[in-house]
């Protein structure tokens, strides 16, 4: 007997999202079937890669992003090579520096950086906060503002700030908004009602449903996307219908395996090797369970998740 | 399992405001009961324009365009004694909301809505009663197959028809409520859809009494499987209720703000 193919259907599909401009402009989510699933429906808009850059210049300890940057001087500089990457889809600035209880770089001296990344390149832009949800508030509104017209995506507004957030970058200027929560259900579906009452379109909201690199809760992760995409899809439950974004360098890069020398752990190998194995299988993890983009520092872990999306399309 | 399925009951004609309105051709108080009833969380309304022996199917055709035309396509449920009325109202309804619901066929002289349900694509409400009330549940689930062979014998699926158990006035037949969840209980067994006029059962109470005992029995109702009602949704007790149902039987995600949805 023939093989008959028996495609699982939904009544929901996730929501698109736009971000950047013109002809790399990137749009995010549109899929109605389980992650991956381009063998139920065709996913028009496959998952996309977004490369990490910082505020704080390249990591010069990782020997295969040093080579990668070598010569950049500037944030200018970085952006650009960032942006030459084969696989990206976007830019992602990590404003780390920024935090209060680090070296708690002015909000002004952020909308710089951020703004001569905007004049480097034309691919969209995510920026991303310091952790600090006080200064990311400020952070966001100002570079909302300076960047106004780029259809930038600020990440991310939390239950703490989604006020501000959503009053500036999302309704004063047309901004697109990440909605992050910590691997928690429930907060994800409070957090996209909670804007959505704040005015903020569906089409103008991502979700950063939180992460953890494989094997250090990654089943949590894991399963917090299953059951969004299950409620999104199966249940047409509009309030978690917005495409996942995940960012999932920060993670890949701090645990102990990405960063231990290879001198202590002889047996476990070259340190670098660690790490980009440790970011493709985190992001290759999220991609399969629903993440409609992950944002990557190494040159490697890009190019291997990018063909890893387009062998599956 | 789906969300429970709120079919608003206030586009009726039994209502004077209703009845003159669609008399003649005013939309606005049928507008205004609209959006109270979405607002309210309703996902279909119910428009009940009676017998309407004389103008149905143009009436008909009237209320599915001002309705849908005004909120989006909302989907309808067409409700009157006169067919070619549910069809001229079809003719012109938009499906990209959700199928039509025939409101209603039974297994006596109303079987032929089976028919036309089947023939327009539509979900049909299947009385399971014949002439007057089930004696009990055999009699209830002998009429249930009759229908259901009835529609599947005219190429409907299963799911596209809601059996309705007949809920039924306490005042009078308290002794046949139990009864009537159980049934409920039978058909969400057999994996079918249910629906029904809810507060049928609290009428006659004092009116401070009966969204207390509604809610009551929506609450037993969903646990015994019922999947949607047609009901007042302005009634808050009753949203609120079947809200906290939905969450507890797991058809719709916890968030803080769920009786905000």
């Amino acid at each position: 007997m023939a093989f008959k193919r028996n495609p699982q259907k939904f009544p929901g599909a996730t929501k698109t999202v736009v971000i950047g401009t013109g002809d790399r402009a990137v749009t995010l989510g549109g899929e109605n079937v389980m992650p991956l699933y381009s063998f139920d429906a065709p996913i028009e808009n496959r998952p996309k890669v977004g490369v990490e850059i910082s505020d704080s210049g390249y990591d010069k300890n990782v020997p295969g992003i040093a080579a990668y940057y070598a010569g950049a001087e500037t944030i200018a500089d970085i952006a650009k090579k960032a942006a030459a990457m084969p696989g990206a889809d976007f830019i992602a600035i990590s404003l780390e520096g920024a935090d209060p209880n680090g070296e708690n770089k002015s909000v002004d001296e952020c909308v710089e950086l951020c703004k001569a990344v905007g004049e480097a390149v034309d691919l969209p832009i995510v920026v991303l906060g310091c952790k600090n949800h006080d200064k990311d508030a400020k952070l966001f509104e100002k570079i909302s503002d300076a960047l106004q017209g780029k259809n930038i995506l600020v990440m991310s507004a939390s239950e703490e700030n989604y006020k501000t957030v959503s009053a500036s970058a999302g309704l004063a200027y047309s901004q697109k908004i990440g909605a992050e929560s910590a691997v928690d259900i429930n907060l994800a579906k409070q957090l996209n009602v909670l804007i959505s009452q704040m005015g903020v379109a569906a089409d103008n909201v991502v979700m950063n449903v939180g992460s953890a690199a494989a094997g250090y809760g990654f089943e949590y992760v894991a399963s917090t996307m299953d059951r969004v995409k299950a409620a999104a899809l199966a249940q047409n439950d509009n309030m978690l219908q917005n495409p996942i974004v995940t960012p999932v360098s920060d993670d890949a890069w701090s645990v102990k395996e990405s960063i231990v020398s290879e001198a202590d752990f002889p047996e476990w190998g070259p340190t670098e090797k660690r790490g980009v194995a440790m970011e493709i299988t985190t992001a290759a993890a999220c991609l399969a369970s629903g993440s409609n983009a992950v944002i990557l520092r190494h040159p490697e872990s890009v190019a291997a998740i990018a063909k890893f999306i387009g062998e599956l399309m | 399992m789906g969300k429970f399925v709120v079919i608003g009951e206030r586009i009726h004609c039994i209502s004077p405001v209703i009845r003159e309105a669609m008399a003649t051709r005013n939309p606005e108080p049928i507008l205004k009961r609209a959006k109270e009833q979405l607002d309210a969380g309703a996902t279909y309304l119910d428009l009940n324009i009676g017998p309407a022996e004389r103008d149905g199917e143009e009436l008909m055709k009237w209320g599915v365009q001002l309705l849908q035309e005004n909120f989006d396509n909302v989907p309808l449920a067409l409700d009157t004694a006169n067919m070619k009325a549910i069809e001229a109202g079809i003719s012109v309804y938009n499906r990209s909301k959700g199928k039509p619901i025939v409101n209603s066929a039974d297994a006596g002289d109303r079987i032929g809505y089976i028919d036309l349900a089947a023939a327009n694509e539509a979900i049909v409400i299947a009385l399971c009663s014949k002439a007057g009330i089930p004696s009990d549940n055999d009699e209830r689930m002998s009429y249930c197959q009759e229908m259901l062979e009835r529609g599947m014998m005219n190429g409907m699926e299963a799911e596209d028809m809601w059996f309705d158990p007949l809920f039924l006035v306490i005042k009078g037949m308290q002794e046949k409520q139990v009864e009537m969840l159980e049934f409920i209980k039978m058909l969400s067994d057999m994996g079918f859809n249910s629906t029904g006029g809810l507060s049928n059962v609290s009428n006659g109470m004092p009116k401070h009494v009966r969204p207390i005992v509604d809610a009551a029995m929506i609450a037993m109702a969903m646990q015994a499987g019922l999947t949607s009602a047609i009901l007042n949704p302005c009634d808050q007790r009753m949203m609120e209720t079947i809200k906290s149902c939905d969450i507890i039987k797991n058809n719709y995600l916890y968030a803080d703000s769920f009786l905000e949805m």
